[in-house]
């Protein structure tokens, strides 16, 4: 799992989190996305993926459903090399 | 008093709910007195969201009372007082965004001749839909009839359905895509022992019915295909995404399939409406690849967003009411959750401020079911139009 990776799917779940009102618990590689942990549900879930692909460029679901669980699961997801700014 | 279920209510069927078990002695008992104030009520009665024990027993009272029985999905709802007909029938509302939501009679026994689900009375299903959604009163009905057990907890996210699917053991699922990838997502090891996993309300795609063979091996995987005017028509059992492009030449399970411009016509027996040998379109735009026929969009542009059909212009026509949006685009973002998120484009007014008016925006939104509030906003300068001098929407397909 990549550092920057982790820290920006931090920093997005935390803007999603906060335009319901919610504050984010301390994430963690194994933080569960929808385990109960986290004040999330799928449709914000669903929200973190399309930020992700905007903002990174990447597309690891192009092919279809990719089973992940936790925070570093999905960090894994995409390649490490990728700037983070607008793609 | 003790009283016999009615015939389409098996005595041993156990209803699980916020940790309580109820039998039929405790729906006997509500019904009782739903049954005393239905009767003082009237010919139609309202029920808001109160459970799944609550709903069976008003079903049962209103049976007996010969009244029209509204199952609301909303606390503060209020019904028309006059009934459309006289005696027994169930009205559900409709969900999405197509428009106000309606209100929809069933006949009790016709509702009931479209089960198609397990007569296994050794069955654990898990309520995966809104009880007073169609295909949520369809699971109930199902469980009712069969004697089986049904484990609910309405309002629930897919987390916490997945715990309770794992700690009641359950067998039997029926939801949608969405919900079973958020399901699978969401499992934490101790996978429950499926013996049945069904899809609806959703394309389903090979990926996911792929993982879920994968995740419960010994489980029957189907994937239903209903239209709103027909309701379920057919099921796909072989575990390939879309359905055998031959059946659209023979039909299947009595139902006519045929391709009009590329959209997906059917003629069955057991369409809402009595037109006889009539095609009905689906809406739904198919592709054959092959020997197989595949969903690839809907032809009115409709976003389906976890199964919930919304309508990008009616979406639109709520921010163009926010003042201080000069123009707007809604479109559909793919994702592998949910299917699509719904996202806008929005062209402030000059002089607009833009914190002050992301905060007027998510306030008229609030009024949307969820699924149909942009989750993500896009300030932009101008919106392109298309050669046709229409908006260019991108992404339903």
């Amino acid at each position: 799992m990549t550092e920057s990776m982790f820290a920006l799917i931090a920093e997005e779940l935390a803007r999603i989190a906060a335009d319901k009102g919610e504050t984010l618990p301390a994430l963690g590689p194994d933080t569960r996305f929808l385990g109960g942990e986290l004040p999330i549900d799928s449709l914000d879930l669903a929200t973190l993926l399309v930020v992700l692909e905007q903002r990174t460029g990447q597309d690891p679901f192009r092919a279809g459903f990719v089973q992940f669980n936790t925070v570093g699961e999905l960090a894994a997801l995409y390649r490490p090399d990728m700037p983070t700014g607008s793609a | 008093m003790n009283r016999p279920p009615p015939s389409w209510l098996h005595p041993g069927v156990r209803l699980i709910e916020a940790e309580r078990s109820v039998g039929w002695a405790e729906i006997a008992a509500q019904a009782d007195t739903f049954e005393a104030a239905f009767r003082a009520a009237g010919a139609r009665v309202v029920l808001p969201p109160r459970g799944v024990p609550a709903l069976v027993a008003a079903l049962v009272a209103a049976e007996r009372a010969g009244v029209e029985l509204h199952l609301s999905r909303r606390t503060s709802a209020e019904t028309d007082a006059k009934p459309h007909e006289p005696g027994f029938a169930v009205l559900l509302e409709t969900s999405g965004t197509t428009g106000a939501p309606k209100l929809i009679r069933h006949d009790f026994q016709r509702l009931r001749g479209r089960l198609r689900g397990t007569a296994d009375p050794g069955a654990r299903w898990l309520l995966a839909y809104e009880p007073a959604a169609f295909a949520g009163l369809q699971v109930i009905l199902t469980a009712l009839a069969s004697g089986a057990t049904l484990v609910s907890a309405p309002g629930a996210g897919a987390g916490e359905l997945a715990r309770l699917a794992g700690r009641h053991a359950v067998t039997h699922i029926s939801a949608t895509p969405s919900f079973w990838r958020a399901f699978l997502l969401a499992l934490d090891g101790a996978a429950p022992p499926l013996a049945a996993v069904t899809l609806g309300g959703e394309v389903a795609d090979q990926p996911l019915l792929d993982r879920l063979a994968e995740g419960f091996p010994n489980a029957k995987l189907r994937h239903i295909y209903a239209a709103t005017e027909t309701g379920a028509l057919f099921a796909v059992g072989d575990g390939m995404a879309g359905f055998p492009a031959a059946w659209l030449d023979g039909g299947i399970d009595g139902v006519g399939l045929r391709l009009s411009d590329g959209v997906l016509e059917v003629n069955s027996p057991r369409a809402m409406l009595d037109h006889g040998d009539v095609w009905l379109s689906t809406g739904d735009v198919v592709e054959v690849r092959g020997d197989r026929a595949l969903f690839v969009g809907r032809l009115d542009g409709r976003i389906n967003v976890g199964g919930v059909k919304v309508s990008p212009e009616v979406v639109e026509q709520v921010l163009l009411d926010v003042p201080g949006v000069q123009d707007a685009l809604v479109q559909a973002a793919a994702n592998p959750v949910t299917g699509h998120i719904v996202t806008a484009l929005v062209v402030p007014a000059p002089g607009a401020e833009e914190a002050a008016l992301r905060a007027a925006i998510r306030t008229a939104v609030a009024d949307l079911p969820p699924a149909a509030r942009p989750r993500l906003v896009t300030m932009t300068g101008n919106i392109a139009l298309g050669a046709a001098g229409k908006k260019t929407r991108k992404g339903t397909a």
